[in-house]
């Protein structure tokens, strides 16, 4: 097996410089490192401050290394929601705890959600239980529509230091729901896009700010200068193919990187989408023509943009897009692979290719040498959404995987009924 | 009669044409559990009026035309099958006569004229029931005008008892469909849960059809859809509306309670031969006596163990059944309590958090209920998750096993079959493959709780109503006529 010799290579050509302290070892594994098809049996990780030192297969624990013991179980790296509000959103309708959205004042593009996360949340160790260790997090909505505002990436470690890049993209919202909204059109949309990026790029060779006729403020237009940088990319909900396509057009014109989120109409512009290097971010549960944006909505959406060679990622929304944000997208990758995408091609859209996306490949996305040790190792196939992580690492450090929610279990549990009473009066 | 005629008007016009609905194909809702109410009320002195009028409690002017589809004779052979009652037999072979599981077994021998389907690798379990859906009144696409005016919640008063979700049905709703290639066969459709009453469900079954009485299921009971907790409070709250707390929902309910008990009352001493004329009928009080009289099934969205015991005590005061509490969440605290009482607990695998009544919300929820013997059913309330309710199942129960339970296959197929059909009262026609019970069936590609499996084959009463590799077998909603999602697979 190719992928097996090439593993066993990279082994012999690191395993003399193993490390001595801070090393910690995941053996007997069976590997997906992002970088084949199939599952290697066998394969030993091996983990130094924090990042991956070396994967193969063969390889004997260095002294004085902490073993993990992987008894054969499935091993991959931790995955990658490329679409949430982990960190913003607390008790979805309870508005003092949630920070994903503004609706008045002077923040359009200017807002930004980095400053508002909040790495005590209850839906934090639930998604590390569900196998996550990354989460890209996007504002829905700011003061002046098309914008949202920038996004962030997490890494989902235990502490307060959850911020993996902050402004990592600048989100914006197209399509007839959001124009209705706002009681407008949906070219009113892309004219104040293509204005505001206009303006940014004025903004930028202008020496000192001051009075001129521009309808961005100093703030959002600051917060494009990234954007028509080309620094960050322009993340836009578009649901029609004509938005896609749109959307499109203004990353080649204003020399823009465009990432399209939703994109249910997409497997029909596949081809575009893919010579002019545009990933999506989809939900492959969405099959419903739920408003007339998304007349084409069907399963196999992200099995014909893979086949086309465009990069793509998952993001559910609803009730799963935070509180459940792991095996609500391992669910909806299954149901991809079930209609037609490759197994692998399913992994790959939960680690490498949201890595890509949102711009943080170079630390984290493969079990692969000097990348972040983020690891998790499965009771099961992570596509059946029955299955746990047994054990989740987060640039190398073991985090807990326990939850609100299974002290309630264990408060609960049949045989257990008295738990609600205090301590000194249970059986 | 004569003298209800002149006194209700035109009203009379419904109970007559109700009356020969009934006598032509009994179709018409009656009262089906009587278990908990007292019979003696109804052995009154003998009737000197031959032409009394009925109670009108569960009268149903609007009644089910269902005609099944043309159907083959049809003998599935070598499948794994979920019998829906708790039984899993390998090899098996179900025989489907004239709409009908005439046999389940090994080596069964095919009548002339009968199609063979070899199921070999694959697996057979009954039609998937949905206790729990929005199908039709909360159809897609979800335009802007319905966002303010869906077809789901009446939203005008916190006791819509007199609205029936069957009046709202889309029939043309794409999501239809799409549940039947998840395999579900039969849905009960319900209002929303923005008021205290929300109305009448109807019991459908998915086939295609152009008017909502082609759909109803024959004979189903109605139930009430009834709402605790966040959701009335908020929607009148908000606009200095009463009820505003959960202490004032539950004084809106007793109220509506108490002039129920005295219609009920009124009815049933004219139908003893009180008086002369019928009581003035109140399409409210209709519904809400036809819970006290037995005819109608109660259905509570509640999540909030506080919330279920307080409305336990409610049924006890006032004397009627609750079948099931809708979402219940918070199940686990209480689950002996819901045995003791009978009700079902009708529930997700794991939504939680969204709102603060669901905050407790565990995966383990319907494993334990199952566990302490409680009635344990999986439901959608989503376009989404109804398409894949089976998964659902597997999701709960692969949470209750890492918990130290054990729910085999067998046992787990329950959640989305037979328990569903038992608290719709359904369980003599649907729900497992027992012999005389209706061929309500699906044929999967392999297991059914696995994210990879399609449902291959469904069938109702007897007739192939989808196939997953054929498209001549497949409903095609109107609505879904000539739109992009429909152009060939890749």
């Amino acid at each position: 097996m190719s992928a097996r010799a090439l593993l066993a290579a990279l082994a012999m050509s690191v395993i003399g410089a193993a490390a001595h302290a801070e090393t910690l070892v995941v053996t007997n594994a069976r590997l997906w490192t992002a970088a084949q098809a199939q599952p290697v049996d066998n394969a030993t990780i091996v983990i130094k401050d924090g990042k991956v030192f070396t994967v193969g297969i063969g390889i004997k624990a260095p002294a004085h290394a902490r073993v993990i013991d992987a008894k054969g179980r499935l091993v991959t790296p931790g995955l990658m929601n490329a679409g949430t509000q982990l960190g913003l959103v607390e008790v979805s309708s309870v508005g003092d705890t949630t920070d994903q959205a503004v609706t008045s004042g002077p923040l359009g593009a200017a807002f930004d959600v980095e400053y508002a996360l909040n790495p005590n949340s209850m839906l934090l160790p639930r998604a590390r239980a569900d196998g996550l260790t990354r989460a890209a997090t996007y504002p829905s909505g700011s003061a002046n529509a098309p914008f949202a505002g920038a996004a962030a990436v997490l890494r989902l470690s235990e502490g307060p230091d959850i911020l993996d890049r902050a402004k990592a993209a600048m989100v914006v919202v197209t399509g007839g729901v959001a124009a209705a909204q706002h009681d407008g059109s949906r070219s009113a949309q892309w004219i104040l896009l293509r204005n505001a990026l206009s303006e940014a790029k004025r903004y930028a060779q202008v020496a000192k700010g001051g009075p001129r006729d521009q309808l961005l403020n100093h703030l959002d237009a600051e917060a494009l200068l990234p954007v028509v940088g080309g620094h960050e990319p322009l993340a836009v909900f578009a649901s029609r193919e004509s938005d896609i396509r749109e959307a499109v057009k203004v990353g080649d014109d204003f020399g823009v990187r465009v990432i399209v989120f939703g994109g249910q109409e997409a497997w029909r512009c596949a081809g575009l989408l893919a010579r002019k290097h545009v990933a999506v971010v989809l939900d492959p549960l969405d099959d419903q023509p739920a408003t007339f944006d998304q007349m084409g909505a069907r399963l196999d959406n992200a099995a014909i943009l893979d086949r086309a060679g465009v990069t793509i990622a998952f993001s559910v929304p609803g009730i799963q897009l935070s509180h459940n944000a792991g095996t609500g997208m391992r669910e909806a990758a299954g149901i991809a692979v079930a209609n037609g995408l490759p197994w692998a091609q399913a992994m790959k859209a939960m680690t490498v290719n949201p890595a890509h996306i949102w711009n943080i490949e170079d630390h984290y996305g493969a079990l692969a040498p000097g990348l972040d040790a983020d690891l998790v190792i499965w009771d099961g196939d992570p596509l059946e959404p029955g299955s746990a992580p047994t054990t989740v690492l987060v640039r190398g450090q073991p985090v807990s995987l326990t939850t609100r929610q299974d002290l309630l279990r264990e408060r609960y549990a049949p045989g257990h009924r008295a738990d609600a009473w205090p301590p000194a009066y249970r059986q | 009669m004569t003298a209800g005629r002149r006194r209700v008007g035109g009203l009379v016009l419904s109970f007559v044409f109700a009356l020969s609905a009934c006598a032509t194909d009994g179709a018409v809702a009656l009262r089906h559990d009587d278990s908990h109410h007292d019979d003696s009320r109804h052995n009154g002195p003998p009737r000197e009026d031959e032409a009394r009028a009925p109670l009108p409690f569960a009268l149903d002017a609007y009644p089910s035309t269902y005609k099944p589809l043309p159907r083959v004779d049809t003998l599935i052979t070598h499948a794994t099958v979920l019998d829906g009652a708790g039984n899993r037999l390998d090899d098996a072979d179900l025989l489907l006569r004239d709409g009908k599981v005439v046999a389940l077994g090994q080596k069964l021998s095919a009548p002339p004229g009968a199609t063979v389907i070899d199921a070999r690798g694959r697996w057979v379990t009954p039609g998937v029931v949905d206790i729990h859906s929005h199908l039709g009144d909360f159809a897609a696409p979800y335009v802007q005008p319905d966002w303010s005016h869906s077809d789901v919640n009446e939203v005008t008063d916190p006791n819509t008892a007199e609205v029936w979700a069957q009046h709202s049905i889309e029939v043309q709703d794409p999501q239809f469909s799409r549940a039947l290639a998840g395999g579900v066969t039969t849905l009960q459709i319900l209002p929303g849960s923005s008021n205290l009453f929300g109305g009448r469900t109807v019991v459908l079954k998915n086939v295609p059809a152009t008017t909502v009485q082609a759909m109803k299921f024959p004979g189903a009971a109605q139930g009430l859809k009834m709402a605790c907790g966040e959701n009335p409070k908020y929607t009148y709250g908000d606009k200095g509306r009463f009820p505003s707390s959960r202490m004032g929902e539950i004084a809106g309910d007793r109220d509506a309670w108490l002039k129920a008990q005295h219609y009920e009352h009124e009815w049933l001493d004219y139908e003893q031969g009180h008086g002369h004329e019928p009581p003035q009928r109140d399409l409210k009080l209709d519904t809400l006596a036809g819970v006290l009289h037995g005819d109608i099934k109660v259905h509570i969205h509640c999540y909030r163990a506080d919330d279920m015991a307080t409305m336990i005590d409610m049924s006890h005061e006032f004397g009627f059944q609750i079948t099931a509490f809708h979402h219940a969440v918070e199940a686990y605290k209480i689950p002996e309590l819901l045995v003791q009482n009978h009700i079902c607990a009708v529930v997700w695998s794991d939504w939680w958090g969204y709102k603060m009544e669901a905050l407790d919300a565990i995966r383990e929820n319907a494993a334990f209920v199952d566990a302490a013997g409680g009635c344990v059913t999986m439901h959608s309330d989503s376009a989404v998750i109804g398409q894949r309710l089976t998964v659902e199942a597997g999701k709960a129960a692969a949470a209750g096993r890492r918990a130290g339970l054990t729910l085999p296959p067998e046992h787990i197929i329950q959640w989305v079959t037979l328990n569903p059909a038992r608290a719709m009262g359904l369980n003599d026609r649907i729900g497992s493959l027992a012999p005389g019970k209706n061929a309500d069936v699906v044929i999967w590609s392999g297991d059914p709780f696995s994210i990879y499996t399609h449902a291959d084959e469904v069938f109702i009463d007897g007739a192939l109503i989808y196939d997953r590799k054929d498209p001549r077998h497949r409903p095609l909603d109107d609505f879904d006529l000539g739109q992009p999602a429909q152009e060939p697979r890749s």
